[in-house]
């Protein structure tokens, strides 16, 4: 359970990471396109679509330590009032589906990135191949359902709420 | 199943999950999309979902969310906050409750380039509240001023709330921050006016702090607060002059308070890494709740509610202003319980088309109105999330002290929301000039 929980907080933090590099690269591409569009008049081309799919990748990579560190917005304040061990009960109850949910989602994002690369889908003005971005959100997905099982198993097991 | 049975079920299911405590973003995403399933088919919505989730998050109208969030977070972290206070505390410190009128303001300047009720209400909390207690204000008084002074953010932009507005109901993200200028700054100002009302009629509840010099108030322009008003004011014009759009606005944004801050040797890598870690989180929160929103909206749309609640406005045979007043009851009332950003995104499919297509308001108006609305939510018990914020900053302060304190502001946000229904102008004058 420990080296589940280390690896699972480890991962989503090193994913965290690498989106916060991400964002900082968007960022630079904006800026750089707008100086170059303004001094030289000379745009990158695709600046839009990269900025789209970057944006994804930093969405997808920094969901999971959201949920470990429960930045996700929640409603505590009814549950609140009754006994730990009703708290700790509902939220094995809604932690399961919820789990489930992340990973048919993260599958299906799977799926979905295949198709394109099979289909060999490009972007329209670049022309670029963008599918594994896709498989940058599902990643995301994988973790963010593997940091929800981590949730329920704690309270199963009897761990902090 | 009919449709709309299954949909007001699917409702109903949304609002037990998150009071079990599953958070909001999942309980849209899983309800919408089991719903979905059962009036479409399973295999459909998993298409629908995915599809959904990775096109909500690469729109490139959305990743104007992260840039400025991470402008505000290098704001914060760069320590913005302490020296608008200290600019606001030398122009009406001296006036009776002048330290929290000079709080409205600085909420006002620090939250438009924060984005964040409650960073704002924590920053501003942890600078003037000491300085409040040190005059011997009211504690009622003091927290509640920056509890209320928090939320003003959200009016005046660049605002999270404006611009997840602005991709929900399809407007001008540009429009919605013209048009949130006026009412949040006449907010502000009707903040500021509770507070004199209320400290000239009792003097003990804010006491005058000492008079500043002029060259005193120019000094404390410096030390780059000038400079970083100068950039808000040239990415924000640059969107409102249609140079860039609002994305490349933020960008520029974080270029300059990174410029500024570098140059004003307040920069280090530290900043940079808990502004970027903060805002990844801030972001991923966020854009999850809108691409579950977006999952939820299809459940909402196939379910025929937003047609069947038009139908039943359109039939109550009311006037316009009393079927609007009757949603922004409910809005007040459900923004007490849940927080703005979800509860617009969850609410607008069903209202927008109500109030626009029905009765024929503005959906610029429309968006001011709501926003500032649910703002009164953050102030509201039992949620109230700026009142628990203050409370984190002044321990010493119980709950019910700061709620009583509320009741002024709450009053001052009635009369902005009066007069800006009376006056739609005051919303739609500023955006009808970019037409």
């Amino acid at each position: 359970m420990q080296i589940f929980e280390t690896l699972v907080v480890k991962i989503s933090r090193g994913l965290d990471f690498l989106a916060g590099l991400i964002l900082a690269a968007t960022a630079l591409l904006v800026v750089t396109n707008i100086l170059g569009r303004t001094l030289i008049n000379h745009s990158i081309l695709g600046t839009y679509e990269m900025v789209g799919f970057l944006t994804a990748a930093v969405v997808g990579l920094a969901m999971a330590r959201c949920a470990v560190e429960k930045g996700h917005i929640t409603v505590t304040f009814i549950l609140e009032r009754f006994s730990p061990i009703v708290q700790r009960v509902v939220e094995i109850i809604v932690g399961i589906p919820a789990f489930f949910f992340f990973l048919f989602a993260s599958y299906h994002l799977f799926l979905y990135g295949r198709l394109m690369a099979i289909s060999g889908e490009v972007a329209p003005t670049t022309q670029l191949i963008f599918y594994p971005f896709v498989y940058l959100v599902a990643i995301g997905f994988v973790v963010l359902a593997l940091t929800v099982l981590l949730q329920v198993i704690k309270l199963i097991i009897g761990g902090e709420r | 199943m009919d449709p709309t049975t299954a949909g007001l079920i699917g409702i109903a299911v949304f609002f037990l999950l998150i009071a079990m405590e599953m958070p909001i973003a999942y309980a849209m995403g899983l309800v919408g999309f089991v719903g979905f399933s059962i009036l479409n088919d399973p295999a459909a919505a998993f298409a629908v979902v995915s599809k959904d989730l990775f096109s909500t998050f690469s729109n490139y109208s959305l990743s104007v969310i992260p840039m400025f969030i991470w402008m505000g977070f290098l704001a914060f972290y760069a320590g913005i906050g302490t020296r608008l206070y200290n600019f606001a505390y030398k122009m009406v410190g001296h006036l009776p409750g002048g330290l929290a009128i000079a709080t409205q303001a600085t909420c006002a300047l620090f939250g438009a380039v924060c984005g964040s009720n409650t960073a704002t209400a924590a920053t501003i909390g942890a600078i003037a509240l000491p300085e409040m207690r040190r005059y011997e204000y009211n504690s009622s008084l003091s927290t509640a001023s920056v509890a209320a002074g928090g939320a003003l953010g959200v009016l005046i932009p660049p605002s999270v709330i404006f611009i997840v507005y602005g991709i929900s109901a399809e407007q001008s993200i540009g429009k919605l921050f013209l048009a949130g200028i006026v009412p949040g700054f006449l907010l502000m100002f009707l903040y500021m006016l509770a507070i004199y009302i209320v400290t000239s009629r009792n003097p003990k509840l804010g006491p005058a702090g000492p008079r500043a010099t002029w060259s005193e108030r120019f000094k404390a322009l410096g030390g780059g607060l000038f400079e970083i008003i100068v950039i808000f004011a040239i990415s924000l014009g640059g969107l409102f002059a249609g140079w860039f759009t609002p994305t490349e606005a933020g960008a520029v944004g974080v270029a300059g308070v990174v410029l500024v801050t570098l140059v004003q040797k307040k920069l280090n890598m530290d900043i940079i890494r808990k502004s970027l870690s903060d805002t990844t989180r801030t972001t991923a929160m966020i854009m999850l709740l809108v691409a579950s929103a977006v999952i939820f909206g299809r459940f909402i749309a196939i379910s025929r509610i937003p047609f069947a609640m038009a139908e039943w406005a359109a039939s109550l045979q009311l006037p316009a202003f009393v079927v609007i007043a009757i949603i922004l009851l409910i809005y007040l009332v459900l923004g007490c319980f849940i927080d703005a950003l979800a509860l617009i995104l969850l609410t607008i499919p069903i209202f927008l088309p109500v109030a626009v297509s029905v009765l024929g308001y503005d959906p610029i108006w429309f968006g001011v109105i709501i926003v500032m609305v649910v703002a009164m939510g953050v102030i509201t018990p039992p949620v109230g999330m700026n009142v628990y914020i203050v409370k984190g900053v002044a321990d010493n302060v119980p709950l019910e002290t700061i709620f009583k304190g509320i009741w002024p502001f709450l009053f001052a946000i009635i009369a902005c929301l009066a007069l800006l229904i009376a006056f739609p102008q005051l919303a739609t004058f500023l955006p009808s000039l970019l037409n």
